[in-house]
């Protein structure tokens, strides 16, 4: 299933959802990335993201580092439970930004 | 650590060594760990980890590459102790290239062995015993 995105002047927002491992992270950097170097502000709402392994997690930190190399910020909203647990087991909490 | 009984379990399956297979190791997980009175929680780490390590497996084993191969995990629950193997045939693990990033590095990779060290008591590479290569141990106790 596609990965629903909405733009709105300079914010793009990327909707994940399902189980996001190795088999599902090209297709959310295919849509995130392009969205990143076009300078863009960009949330990515985790709300329906059932399942989050270090794959899913790889993507929001090179999401994240690219942001900053482009000058433009990428905040993680309505975070799932299951994906914050992987987030803090992580100890990424205080380096994405989380909303 | 639960201080309830626990059933033994013993259980193994075959998966094909490719990232499609991530979500049927991941259900077989679940679906072994239901019959245990732990927490939701435990279940989801202990599911994170196997998927972790099977991840490794096809990204590490095999670097990704087409294979017709299959890789087993078995998992068995004896009193407290919960041992999951995993047993492949891809290139040998070099222990000492198995490493898990720092704490404050903050870079895309290594993730998933930090995430099976953290939920795990112990995690051992052995050599298989024939036909497989590599065979991979990780134990907790519950």
């Amino acid at each position: 299933m596609a990965y629903k995105v909405t733009e709105d002047g300079n914010l793009a927002t990327v909707f994940l959802d399902g189980e996001i491992d190795m088999d599902k992270t090209e297709e959310a950097k295919e849509l995130i990335f392009p969205h990143i170097e076009a300078g863009k502000e960009i949330h990515i709402n985790l709300k329906n993201v059932e399942y989050m392994d270090s794959s899913g997690i790889s993507v929001l930190i090179e999401s994240h580092q690219k942001a900053i190399e482009a000058g433009t910020k990428v905040t993680l909203k309505e975070i799932s439970k299951s994906v914050l647990k992987v987030i803090m087991m992580a100890k990424l909490e205080q380096i994405l930004n989380l909303d | 650590m639960s201080s309830e009984k626990l059933n033994p379990i013993s259980e193994n399956k075959d998966f094909l060594v490719h990232s499609s297979s991530l979500k049927d190791v991941r259900s077989f997980s679940r679906d072994v760990f239901a019959k245990l009175n732990i927490s939701e929680d435990l279940k989801d780490e202990l599911v994170l980890a196997i998927a972790e390590a099977a991840q490794n497996i096809v990204k590490h084993a095999y670097k990704n590459e087409e294979t017709q191969d299959k890789m087993e995990i078995r998992i068995s629950l004896k009193g407290n102790d919960l041992e999951i193997g995993f047993f492949d045939k891809g290139r040998p693990v070099e222990k000492n290239n198995v490493r898990h990033r720092k704490i404050d590095d903050i870079k895309p990779g290594g993730l998933g062995t930090f995430f099976i060290q953290q939920i795990m008591d112990a995690v051992v590479f052995k050599e298989g015993s024939k036909p497989w290569i590599n065979h991979l141990v990780l134990t907790k106790k519950l």
